[in-house]
């Protein structure tokens, strides 16, 4: 099958789609980062003279000649380059600017720095301890901090999610109470292009951003803030992301991009390494869970209790959401039935790398460790783990967990296609015996269930006198598709050929608002506001008399009539839509007995969806997403020592690569209720997160030991095959 | 900062004379570039000039010598792997080439560089320690041989000194008359450095009795090993059942692992017992 | 600094530019000469986004200093491009051709083989790389040969897809 294609395809197969680090101006200066080799200690003196004597050498600043404030997604408590105190191994210390990228780096590693190392907490149970060493010495004083004077000293942020009867109480009535605990290391998003940014602070005392960010207008709002100007003087410029998942939502090295600009009246550019990047930007959370489920004589499942202690790391600049905690926890065990639920998410500072968001974050966190128990009580009880998830599965009619009025929920069908598809899979692509027994095989389910959240945006057309139309949109199209989703719906509802609808993306000051490609939430509010959009362009069309035109002369006619006019639709879609998503995910995998090591054979994903906007494109999020879930569940983990990120190159840091892919079995369910004209559901967070609990219990199942640490590496299994005497 | 200045000789006396000459010790070798490429990037090396081998013509090639190869310094990895002569020969030396890193690695590492290289975790020295290749060192001030096995000194540390080039590794012809086996265990992925690689090279006779047997593992320790106590162990029986086992544990006691990401030492010392079996059990099942 | 000046060829013309210290092909071919097409990832060889073609073959970017780039043959997706939209009149041998790269910049975009395209240019290369040395190949020749190519967002799906479409519209099998 033919199909025309993405949107942005042919500018990025040509090379000619233009990234932040791709921008270069007249006389711009390149920028280089010197960063702090401890995880905490006061910064007792720079000397820059060396530096200096780099030729080609224009500014070398430390945090005292930068005039702005501390920055942040809520809380705004992360400074441009440290002050007194440095508090993780990579925060930015100083930063140069030179003619050149080799003299800039020259001359950063030729600033000298004088440390006093301070005593380091690096564990976040340890960190929430009144006698623990302070990371802040206030930090509920930072602008957005949500938590008070009287919290233990080093808490980012704690929440709790509870809902029905007193989770205690039912648990104690439980016959059955299953006690565990997993951990979840910290992981790199893994975009294949590091941060880069362009900035330029204009003579005026405007400033210009290019920057691998995929929130524009929130960058715009959190830059004005920092540098404490008026929102409308930083215009942030269209450019493509170089993927993000989670990790290119902030302002990252923006702020000190546009410090350096601002003392040199050049423009500067600033493109970190990828090291750099692995070592010191914004990873997944790390996690320890604990999880107690109380099942009855039934095997039904009555109270959920949940707790979680968190490294947030050394800043909680890098959360957006408003109780700066992850709302993935409240996700968990939200695809059964159960009376009492009570979940407790608890932020520490540590001096470790600060934390961001990946891809549903929290999300993997709970489900690991809620489906892994879930299987382990199933094991327990002597019941099929299957057949044990579709007796307790919340139905269409049931409240959620916390009580959400979900207009219908589609787990049952969705286990059963993933059932099928699996059984379908059955014997195919497996080796002989001839193995002499090393293989041991085994099969695992996890399920999964995201809700649906709103956005506002905003989307423009402006028809051309040749019959085509340009739709401007606020937001890049960070890979997940969106300027394609776009496309489509104008090319539908205007029944236009692709090649007449040209996606841009509009720079801060040409479009209005945007709450940014996240949570899964773009092709929400963007298909509806593309819809609005066009809706509104006939109605400008008939105001004209043009109605019973062919509709591209139509469009050429109002283009020459009124150059330059254009229409415009802004939909703001409520946050809490009582709409879901089900996922569930069987793997096939083989252990080898003798080495621990894993293969998933196969990967059977099976998805509750409504209408498809762009079957190639949701099932290129589908795919993407579960690779990704199988590098969390095998091979990636941001490895510390003394609080130290060691794992800092791709040598080091595994990214699953083309080589080692099981089969991917993808089978939509359809017919749910979607949202909005087109009645859609998000898809980019929802096959990412059940991969590791479906590979865990594949491999409980073939060698009967229980891996409870992220990832199942080879060496994990060994020793828990070890450690049973297996 | 200094701009490297890339020189290339074309003659070996001439690469030679810059190596040891006036500006002797300002230049480094520079053969494909993938072992010290990444350094120069991060400014952990500034060399004054860089000598390319590339155009000496008597540091390329691979020939057959005697029954076994002859194979030059600035052979490329790639090349290696689909050589002819290499895959009739040894086929294990092709097979491994051909796994080393990824094929744009493959396009420009040499042979000479990989070996000078000498990260403990790669791939070829197992193999050609197996093999019982040697190495030619040349200076102005003469030639060496030695046993591959004690060209390396430590992680990154061989015997070469600062004005001595690697020229030639030679195959010896009895090695076409055993069979050699190389496993690499690269669970992550791959594309990643073995965790333990483990080579194999034995001379059974038509009743499957050991006559030779040579055993070399890479990753477990500072320097490929070899591992005389379990060859000992093969020769003079049949290749199978407790025979196999007690080399694997020679091997297992013989071997130095650190931790590092591919695995914990005690890990690392266990996957080499296990792999030796594997490798052991299917050179006596290819009988 | 001391400066020193390179000549090489770039997508079949001659440039010469300044280099600076431990100055890499991939950003003197970004920075100085502003073909920002070729992007940089790993800065270790690993993970392909650097990819061009130099004297014949694909090589990292990253790992080859420009001054040992010197004289060299380089082609960048730029040229790539060129090449597919007739703008290279004297190609020499070896560049795949320009039917070829038309058959694989297509596949790439009607098969979903990109998401955000930071590995595009590099997987354009590999995939040509390969499919005009070999351009029938096997499923395990293909990820043997992408392996070092790696791409976060498509689960490589969407490009193995591409490599058999192209394949398939460049070669097209003999049985029906
Ligand atoms: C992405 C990546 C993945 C890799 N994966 C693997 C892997 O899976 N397995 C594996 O085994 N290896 C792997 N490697 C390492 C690779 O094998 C070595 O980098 C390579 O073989 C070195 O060869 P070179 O010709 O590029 O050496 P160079 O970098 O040119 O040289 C290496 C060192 O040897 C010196 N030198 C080179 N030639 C000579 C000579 N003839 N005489 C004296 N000194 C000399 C140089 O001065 C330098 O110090 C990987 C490398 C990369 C970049
Ligand atoms: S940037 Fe060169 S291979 Fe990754
Ligand atoms: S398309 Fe984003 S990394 Fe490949």
């Amino acid at each position: 099958m033919r199909t025309v294609g993405r949107a942005d395809g042919w500018a990025k197969v040509t090379g000619r789609a233009a990234y932040a680090g791709d921008v270069r101006l007249p006389g711009m200066l390149y920028a280089a980062l010197v960063r702090s080799p401890h995880p905490h200690a006061r910064l007792l003196r720079v000397v820059k003279d060396a530096a200096w004597s780099v030729p080609g050498v224009c500014a070398v600043l430390t945090g005292e000649d930068v005039p702005y404030g501390t920055y942040g997604r809520r809380v705004r408590d992360m400074p441009v380059l440290a002050r007194e105190v440095v508090r993780f191994a990579g925060e930015r210390v100083a930063a140069v600017a030179a003619h050149s990228l080799q003299a800039a780096r020259e001359a950063a590693r030729r600033v000298e720095v004088h440390y006093e190392p301070l005593p380091a907490v690096l564990d976040p149970e340890e960190a929430l301890r009144p006698d623990a060493p302070r990371v802040h010495e206030a930090a509920w004083r930072y602008p957005g901090a949500v938590v008070g004077p009287d919290d233990p000293p080093n808490l980012q942020s704690r929440r709790v999610w509870q809902y029905g009867e007193d989770v205690d109480a039912v648990l104690s009535r439980c016959p059955y109470v299953f006690d565990e605990t997993y951990t979840i290391p910290a992981a790199h998003q893994g975009y294949l292009e590091p941060h880069a940014c362009v900035a330029w602070w204009k003579p005026d005392g405007s400033v210009e951003v290019w920057a691998s960010n995929k929130s524009p207008h929130r960058l715009r709002a959190q830059l004005a803030a920092c540098l404490g100007v008026p929102a409308d003087r930083v215009r942030v410029m269209p450019v493509y992301v170089g993927g993000d998942f989670g990790g290119k939502g902030s302002p990252m090295d923006v702020p000190v991009c546009v410090a350096l600009s601002q003392a040199t009246g050049r423009p500067v550019k600033l493109v970190v390494d990828y090291e750099e990047d692995l070592t010191a930007a914004n990873p997944r959370h790390s996690a320890v869970v604990r999880v107690r489920l109380g099942v009855d004589g039934e095997g039904r499942m009555q109270a959920l209790d949940v707790r979680a202690v968190v490294d947030g790391g050394a800043y909680a600049a890098f959360k957006p959401v408003e109780h700066v905690n992850l709302n993935g926890f409240a996700e968990a065990g939200n695809t059964y039935r159960i009376r009492a639920v009570r979940i407790e998410s608890l932020i520490a500072y540590t001096n470790t790398v600060p934390r961001g968001h990946m891809r549903s974050p929290g999300s993997l966190e709970a489900n690991f460790a809620v489906e892994s128990t879930v299987d382990v009580a199933a094991r327990a009880l002597r019941l099929d783990p299957l057949e044990f998830r579709l007796r307790n599965v919340l139905r269409t009619g049931d409240r959620g967990t916390l009580g959400e009025p979900w207009m219908e929920v589609r787990g049952e069908e969705v286990a059963r296609a993933a059932l099928a598809a699996l059984r379908e899979g059955e014997g195919a692509g497996e080796e002989s015996t001839a193995d002499g027994g090393r293989w041991a095989r085994g099969v695992g389910f996890a399920f999964y269930c995201r809700a649906a959240h709103g956005g506002e945006t905003e989307v423009e057309l402006r028809p051309q006198p040749d019959g085509s139309v340009v739709v401007r949109v606020p937001f890049p199209d960070q890979g997940g598709g969106q300027h394609t989703v776009v496309r489509n719906v104008v090319q539908r509802e205007l029944a236009l050929p692709a090649e007449a609808v040209w996606v841009q993306q509009a720079d801060t000051e040409e479009l209005g608002t945007d709450s940014g490609v996240g949570g899964s939430r773009v092709s929400l509010t963007a298909s509806a506001a593309a819809a609005q959009a066009c809706a509104q362009l006939r109605e400008r069309l008939r105001q004209e008399g043009l109605e019973g035109w062919e509709l591209r002369a139509a469009l050429a006619e109002l283009a020459r009539r009124r150059p330059g006019e254009s229409v415009r639709a802004q939909v703001k879609v409520d946050e809490e839509l009582w709409m879901n998503s089900f996922c569930v995910q069987a793997a096939r995998v083989r252990v080898d007995r003798d080495t621990g090591e894993v293969r998933v054979d196969e990967l059977v994903t099976a998805l509750d969806v409504a209408g498809v906007l762009n079957p190639p494109s949701h099932r290129a999020q589908v795919e993407g997403g579960v690779v990704m879930g199988l590098g969390s569940a095998l091979c990636e983990e941001v490895v510390m020592e003394d609080g130290r990120v060691v794992s800092g190159n791709l040598h080091e840091y595994r990214l699953p690569s083309v080589s080692t892919l099981p089969r991917l079995r993808v089978v939509l369910v359809p017919g749910g209720r979607g949202w909005g004209p087109y009645g859609v559901k998000p898809v980019g967070e929802m096959t990412n997160v059940a991969v590791a609990a479906a590979v865990a219990n594949a491999v409980a199942d073939a060698v009967g030991v229980r891996v409870r640490r992220l990832p199942i590496s080879a060496e994990a299994v060994y020793r828990a095959m070890q450690e049973a005497g297996r | 900062m200094k701009t490297p200045e890339y020189v290339t000789p074309t003659t070996l006396r001439e690469a030679l004379e810059l190596l040891s000459g006036a500006g002797g010790g300002e230049a480094v070798v520079w053969a494909g570039g993938t072992g010290l490429g990444p350094l120069l990037r991060r400014g952990l090396a500034s060399p004054a000039v860089l000598l390319g081998l590339e155009k000496v013509g008597e540091l390329g090639g691979v020939q057959p010598a005697d029954g076994g190869l002859r194979l030059g310094a600035t052979v490329r990895l790639r090349d290696l792997q689909r050589s002819p002569v290499v895959a009739a020969r040894v086929p294990a030396l092709a097979d491994a080439a051909g796994r080393v890193g990824n094929v744009r690695v493959r396009s420009l590492a040499t042979l000479g560089g990989h070996l000078c290289h000498a990260d403990p975790a790669q791939d070829l020295p197992p193999v050609l320690v197996a093999l019982g290749a040697r190495v030619c060192l040349v200076s102005l001030r003469g030639t060496r041989v030695l046993p591959l096995e004690e060209f390396f000194v430590g992680p990154l540390q061989t015997v070469l000194s600062p004005e001595e080039l690697l020229t030639e590794v030679w195959v010896p012809g009895e090695s076409a008359s055993r069979n050699t086996v190389y496993a690499r265990f690269a669970p992550r992925s791959p594309e990643d450095y073995p965790t333990v690689g483990v080579a194999v090279s034995v001379r059974l006779d038509p009743d499957g009795v050991c006559q030779e047997a040579r055993v070399a593992v890479g990753g477990a320790g500072p320097t490929v090993l070899r591992i005389t106590a379990a060859e000992q162990a093969l020769v003079g029986g049949v290749l199978a059942g407790q025979r196999i086992r007690d080399a694997a544990r020679e091997v297992e006691a013989a071997v130095d692992p650190w931790d590092d990401s591919r695995g914990s030492a005690e890990y690392k010392r266990a996957m080499a017992r296990v792999w030796t079996e594997r490798v052991l059990q299917k050179l006596a099942d290819e009988v | 600094m001391s400066a020193r000046t390179v000549e090489l060829f770039v997508n079949g013309r001659r440039v010469q530019a300044p280099v600076e210290g431990a100055e890499f092909l991939a950003e003197f071919l970004r920075e100085r000469l502003g073909l920002a097409g070729t992007k940089v990832g790993c800065g270790i060889g690993a993970c392909g986004l650097c990819t061009v073609w130099m004297d014949g073959q694909v090589v990292s970017s990253c790992l080859v200093p420009a001054v040992v780039a010197a004289g060299r043959h380089v082609w960048t997706v730029e040229g790539l491009t060129d090449l597919a939209e007739g703008r290279v009149t004297d190609a020499p041998p070896g560049l795949p051709s320009p039917q070829l790269v038309q058959a694989v910049q297509r596949a790439f975009v009607q098969c979903e083989g990109l998401q955000c395209g930071i590995c595009t240019p590099g997987q354009v290369w590999a995939v040509c790389a390969l499919l005009s040395e070999e351009p029938r190949p096997s499923e395990e020749r293909v990820r043997e040969f992408l392996a070092g190519n790696l791409c976060r967002c498509t689960g490589y799906q969407g490009i193995l897809r591409a490599v058999r479409q192209a394949s398939e519209e460049w070669a097209p099998s003999e049985d029906p």
